[in-house]
């Protein structure tokens, strides 16, 4: 089905064109085994366009008669002749027009993605499959230049490669390591995003977790995770209560504290799923005597940008809510919390989408940790620490933001055991959960994520931990990034690696708070069956 | 037949300056500010570029003066026009094969100014005796063997990897065969130009002469002329091409992979971020709703999931 794939398979073969077989999937030096692919009902074939693996994200109505067949069609053309127009798209047309014009097809791009790699070296998963569909395409069907069928290949353009193509664009996690590696400066990232801005865009098709249940939510309720301001503060102030119970030190979270120095901005995700990871917020600026606040106004206590992901009039919409309320509160900068994307939406690209008079300057909080931890304000003790610890480099961080020494600097203070990943820094691998996959568990994009998209990051975490892989040595997985925990998370819990490898994972600050000689032992790092010694 | 043949050449070079300057227009006016899409290592962040570093690991930075590194930028952009390091680290198996390629290309390059120096010194007197001209010669007809060569050696062994790879056939189209045979051949007739006639040296600082003076004198040698005739086709074929990078490297490196300008440091850029937001977008979708009236502003301002009224 998929061993010679050809460009012009996406248009021309009928039914599912690739199936990735798990047995061609390199090993890993732990106990895990590939999921295996659940199979796709007839139901789901009769009405969605299930037609390119065995995932299937965006869930595309299939279409049932000749006319919307080519309504489908018709609908793309449309809006790819929007993507290549200023008025339009004027926040990356530079971009996809050299990407388009310039590559030279050398494939060094093939080599640098995981998701190629960690496929058994599937072609659909070659960076430049979908870029080189995308251009035929383009020059073929938009820019019609002549003898464009042998100046760059032919491509029929029909509902299957509309559809495919659109599934496509989600078979990437946006890490642009391929773009790193590209000598000529050619981006198959932007142009995997840039075709998710297409269809969400023009035809509104998406991951519902990205839209209807991220950005809309955000925008209707404050947040992706469907908390209301008076659910946040309620549930800020349990984790307190907790939080100062489990660790014996005093723990409170200000809120809507006018004029305050900081305010910081978590991922919401943390006060769902880690609540610790808030609590060792507030108490390392507390301890640390830092002004600063949580802010309630909807959409400012949740720092997660899901258009940054597909669609640039929800990233302007929710980059201009949190500069809105930090104004409001008249805070002098922002601090991202542990969340990539976060960094990059806020930080990157909300500077040249948001005017600059609404802007408040933003800071990563690797940077306000580091500044504390070094400045010798918090008492730490590092031999509380003194167990193996790795850290993942978030992509939006690390490669797409340059901020790579101080989170080590903090870990070399705090972690008498630290090492590094092979391929760390800006030359990282995603987790595997880039670019909103972390957040979607439906039609086959679990095991996609176990058995493909994170298998590279869990080979990475083997070779760190090579020397003490077993049951017996406790080791710490440092993921400062909240979507990053979450893929990790899910690798760990499926194939019980916390029992039989003795991992944990948490980020930075959790780590911090470990090594404070008043905080009761165990409140922030916790391996599986440590009760039980 | 002698005059068109210089009237082509005049065409060609015309031709390249045209489609250049329409390229680089083309990406300076397609928008009147990307958003930044810098990736890291940013070689002008000093020190930091070491590691790939940025001014954003500082606290407040936007307290603090903008440093750029100028030299910075240029030893990472002589590096990597000179050596083709991104290659070279990359994708070492292409590296050896493309940088004869490139290289050959600019020895060629490089021996075209350096023969328009030699047609300035015949302006200025100094005759072919004179033993700077004589180096100059000697210099001009080494390199461009070597030149020659390597594109020859380089461009075979490029179209044989792009044949043989299975990899790299599915993504090969006939523009690109044809773009290296077309080298190949180009470097072809130059060896045997330079193999039957004296001097390669005297046969270029000639016809240059002859254009600059618009003094049409027949070409001495036959491949010489169809080499000439060959690099007239290319100078106005490569920038309709993917060859194009040769001019948008510059703006994919510097404008977008370092592009890193903070908005607080620039105010042409704010102003620019202004003259975005009243663009009027037509996208369809129904949380855009985009008629061609409706500014990015009012779209941004616009919550789609507030309740309707």
């Amino acid at each position: 089905m998929n061993k010679d794939l050809k460009i012009t398979d996406v248009s021309n073969v009928e039914g599912q064109l690739v199936s990735i077989d798990i047995n061609d999937l390199p090993k890993l030096p732990i106990d895990e085994v590939p999921f295996p692919w659940k199979p796709v009902t007839e139901e789901q074939k009769q009405k969605t366009c299930c037609i390119l693996d065995e995932v299937n994200v965006l869930n595309i109505p299939r279409p049932q008669t000749p006319q919307e067949e080519e309504e489908m069609v018709n609908k793309f053309l449309t809006g790819l002749r929007k993507l290549f127009t200023t008025e339009n798209n004027w926040t990356c047309l530079p971009m996809l027009q050299t990407s388009m014009d310039c590559c030279v097809q050398c494939n060094s791009c093939s080599e640098a993605c995981h998701l190629y790699e960690c496929s058994g070296q599937n072609e659909m998963y070659r960076p430049n499959y979908r870029s080189e569909i995308f251009r035929r395409i383009y020059k073929q069907y938009v820019k019609k230049e002549p003898f464009a069928k042998w100046r760059y290949g032919d491509m029929n353009l029909n509902w299957k490669t509309v559809a495919r193509l659109a599934e496509l664009s989600y078979r990437c996690n946006l890490c642009r390591r391929c773009a790193q590696v590209c000598p000529i400066g050619v981006d198959n990232g932007l142009i995997a995003r840039e075709l998710r801005k297409l269809f969400s865009q023009e035809l509104g098709w998406y991951p519902p977790e990205l839209h209807q249940k991220g950005t809309m939510n955000q925008l209707k309720v404050g947040s992706s995770t469907g908390m209301t301001p008076s659910v946040v503060q309620d549930n800020v102030s349990f984790i307190d209560e907790d939080y100062t119970e489990i660790t014996g030190v005093g723990i409170e979270t200000p809120f809507d504290k006018k004029d305050a120095d900081i305010l910081l901005i978590h991922n919401a995700g943390e006060i769902m799923a880690w609540p610790d990871n808030v609590a060792a917020f507030s108490l390392i600026f507390n301890k640390a005597g830092l002004s600063w606040t949580l802010s309630s106004e909807a959409c400012a206590y949740d720092g997660v940008n899901y258009g940054v992901f597909y669609d640039d009039a929800q990233l302007a919409r929710l980059a201009l809510l949190h500069m809105q309320a930090a104004k409001k509160l008249g805070v002098k900068k922002i601090v991202i919390g542990e969340c990539g994307h976060a960094h990059k939406a806020m930080t990157v690209i909300a500077d040249r989408v948001i005017p600059y008079e609404m802007q408040v300057p933003r800071e990563s909080c690797y940077v306000t940790l580091r500044d504390i931890v070094m400045s010798g304000k918090l008492e730490l003790d590092p031999s509380r620490n003194n167990f193996p610890v790795t850290l993942h480099d978030p992509c939006n961080i690390v490669r797409l933001m340059g901020i790579v020494e101080p989170q080590r600097e903090i870990l070399r203070k705090i972690a008498p055991q630290f090492r590094e990943m092979p391929c760390h820094g800006v030359d990282n691998y995603c987790c595997g959960g880039g670019s909103g996959f972390a957040i979607m568990t439906r039609n086959n994009v679990e095991p996609w994520r176990n058995n493909i998209s994170g298998r590279k990051k869990m080979q990475q975490i083997c070779a760190a931990f090579a020397d003490c892989l077993g049951p017996e040595t406790k080791k710490y997985i440092c993921a400062p990034c909240s979507n990053c925990k979450g893929q990790i998370r899910e690798i760990l819990e499926h194939h019980d690696l916390y029992t039989k490898n003795s991992f944990a994972y948490a980020g930075l600050v959790e780590l911090i708070c470990n090594a404070m000689p008043d905080v009761a032992p165990g409140s922030f790092i916790h391996w599986e069956g440590a009760e039980d010694e | 037949m002698t005059t068109l043949f210089y009237l082509l050449a005049y065409a060609a070079l015309i031709g390249f300056i045209f489609f250049a300057v329409t390229k680089v227009r083309g990406y300076l006016t397609s928008s009147p500010l990307h958003v930044r899409w810098e990736l890291y290592p940013v070689p002008h962040e000093g020190k930091k570029a070491a590691y790939g570093g940025s001014f954003m690991d500082e606290k407040e930075w936007w307290t603090k003066g903008r440093h750029v590194s100028h030299m910075g930028d240029l030893i990472a952009l002589l590096k990597e026009v000179l050596f083709l390091e991104a290659t070279y680290h990359h994708n070492k198996p292409l590296w050896i094969r493309t940088y004869p390629f490139h290289l050959g290309m600019y020895m060629m390059m490089g021996g075209i100014m350096v023969v328009m120096f030699a047609v300035f010194l015949k302006f200025c007197g100094v005759s072919d005796a004179n033993g700077f001209m004589i180096f100059i010669a000697n210099v001009i007809n080494a390199i461009s063997l070597l030149g020659l060569l390597g594109t020859v050696g380089g461009g075979i062994s490029l179209i044989y990897r792009r044949v043989s790879d299975p990899g790299l056939s599915k993504y090969s189209s006939g523009e690109q065969y044809f773009n290296l045979a077309a080298f190949v051949v180009f470097a072809i007739f130059g060896l045997a130009a330079w193999a039957t006639q004296p001097s390669f040296f005297a046969m270029g600082r000639d016809f240059m002469y002859n254009m600059v003076t618009f003094n049409f004198q027949p070409l001495v040698s036959s491949p010489f002329a169809i080499h000439l005739f060959l690099g007239f086709f290319l100078m106005i074929w490569v920038p309709l091409t993917n060859m194009q990078h040769l001019i948008y490297k510059y703006f994919t490196y510097h404008d977008i992979r370092w592009g890193d300008m903070p908005t607080n440091y620039s105010e042409a850029n704010q102003k620019k971020i202004q003259e975005a937001l009243q663009l009027k977008p037509t996208w369809s979708a129904d949380h855009i709703a985009g008629d061609g009236v409706k500014t990015w502003v009012d779209i941004a301002t616009t919550n789609p999931a507030a309740p309707k009224k």
